[in-house]
């Protein structure tokens, strides 16, 4: 059974399609090896839950490739947060890159 | 932070009894290597132990004996089931707890903890386990079971384990050497904020690793666990911070009556 590598495009075709996201954004933060992924998702599907169960929903809608990828960061908004949030920073701030070196996270091991 | 011996001869026994003071609480854990929920325990009481800092005189020792290579030191605490925990003052046993409910055990600890020794000695030695039959030494036997049934077994474990402090934090690694960019950010948000907190090394441990991604059913590590519950990873953290900066307040160490009166 061949197995799809996982690509930032392939994850923000699965979110847009799965969660009918508005806006994503997926970054790889492994160097290109499809490893670790931080992304930026926008749906209305986020509205009226708390940010446990918007991260549950984006992992049920990717509950196969986050079985497939070591590492895996969101940030859920719905469409209004995340246009405040823009108007704030003057530009979305993007997925969370936090604690990462150029985007690309450190300490990750075997 | 207080460590757990492990004791393995009968001298070794009888000579840490007796270097000890009459005010330290002695914590025994009865434990058979060879059973999974032991294991769990051990993890449970290295957890508690570290929240005990190492005194002078000690009022906390904590030691961990194979209770199947010294069945003697087992047979004179009457223990017929593992794990099993003793607690003793003075050469009294204070209290005993049969089985793995880490909330029970921490429990009795923390309850001898604060009393220091009474001079008249009037502690009664309580069991907290009714009966102490042979029936639970089949939660350690070998015996086969079912899939089902060591599941259900696994969970009520993991049920015990998220419960061993009120913060849980399972990573990759250990606070001072966290194995993961993500474990490492979550105990330093932890550690910013001066919380209590209890860890489990998931990478030590491959049955808590894959059995907690399906009880918590949530893929990734770090997790973290208040109250019995889960809060969520790395993310979920940052953003409950970001909305609420006192989040973590009644966890911290900061918290309960640090703070000085300022009454008017």
């Amino acid at each position: 059974m061949a197995e799809t590598s996982i690509t930032e495009s392939s994850l923000t075709a699965a979110l847009t399609d799965r969660l009918k996201a508005t806006h994503v954004e997926v970054t790889d933060m492994s160097g290109g090896c499809g490893q670790s992924f931080t992304s930026l998702i926008v749906s209305p599907e986020f509205v009226g839950k708390n940010s446990l169960k918007r991260h549950r929903l984006v992992n049920a809608a990717l509950k196969q490739e986050i079985a497939q990828i070591h590492a895996w960061s969101a940030k859920c908004q719905t469409p209004e947060e995340w246009d405040k949030e823009r108007a704030a920073t003057g530009g979305s701030d993007g997925p969370p890159l936090d604690g990462t070196t150029g985007g690309k996270v450190d300490g990750v091991s075997q | 932070m207080s460590t757990i011996k492990d004791i393995t001869t009968l001298d070794g026994w009888a000579q840490h009894l007796s270097s000890l003071p009459p005010s330290t609480l002695l914590i025994v854990s009865f434990n058979a290597p060879w059973a999974a929920p032991c294991a769990q325990m051990a993890t449970v009481l290295s957890t508690l132990a570290s929240e005990y800092p190492v005194t002078e005189p000690p009022s906390t020792s904590w030691v961990s004996i194979d209770a199947e290579e010294l069945s003697d030191i087992s047979e004179s605490y009457n223990v017929t089931a593992v794990p099993f925990l003793v607690l003793i003052r003075n050469s009294q046993v204070l209290e005993t707890v049969s089985g793995s409910s880490a909330v029970k055990v921490r429990s009795a600890i923390e309850t001898h903890a604060k009393q220091s020794a009474k001079p008249d000695g009037e502690q009664p030695a309580t069991s907290t386990n009714g009966s102490t039959a042979t029936v639970d030494m089949a939660d350690a036997s070998l015996a086969p079971k079912d899939a089902e049934k060591q599941k259900e077994e696994l969970f009520k474990r993991l049920s015990d384990l998220v419960k061993a402090a009120p913060v849980m934090l399972f990573m990759k690694g250990t606070p001072s050497e966290p194995k993961c960019g993500f474990s490492r950010q979550i105990v330093a948000i932890l550690r910013e904020n001066a919380v209590k907190y209890g860890f489990f090394n998931i990478l030590a441990d491959d049955e808590v690793r894959q059995g907690l991604k399906e009880y918590a059913d949530w893929p990734t590590f770090p997790q973290l666990w208040i109250d019995g519950e889960l809060v969520g990873g790395l993310d979920i953290v940052k953003e409950e911070m970001a909305g609420d900066a006192d989040f973590f307040k009644p966890y911290s160490a900061k918290a309960n009556g640090d703070v000085p009166a300022t009454s008017s």
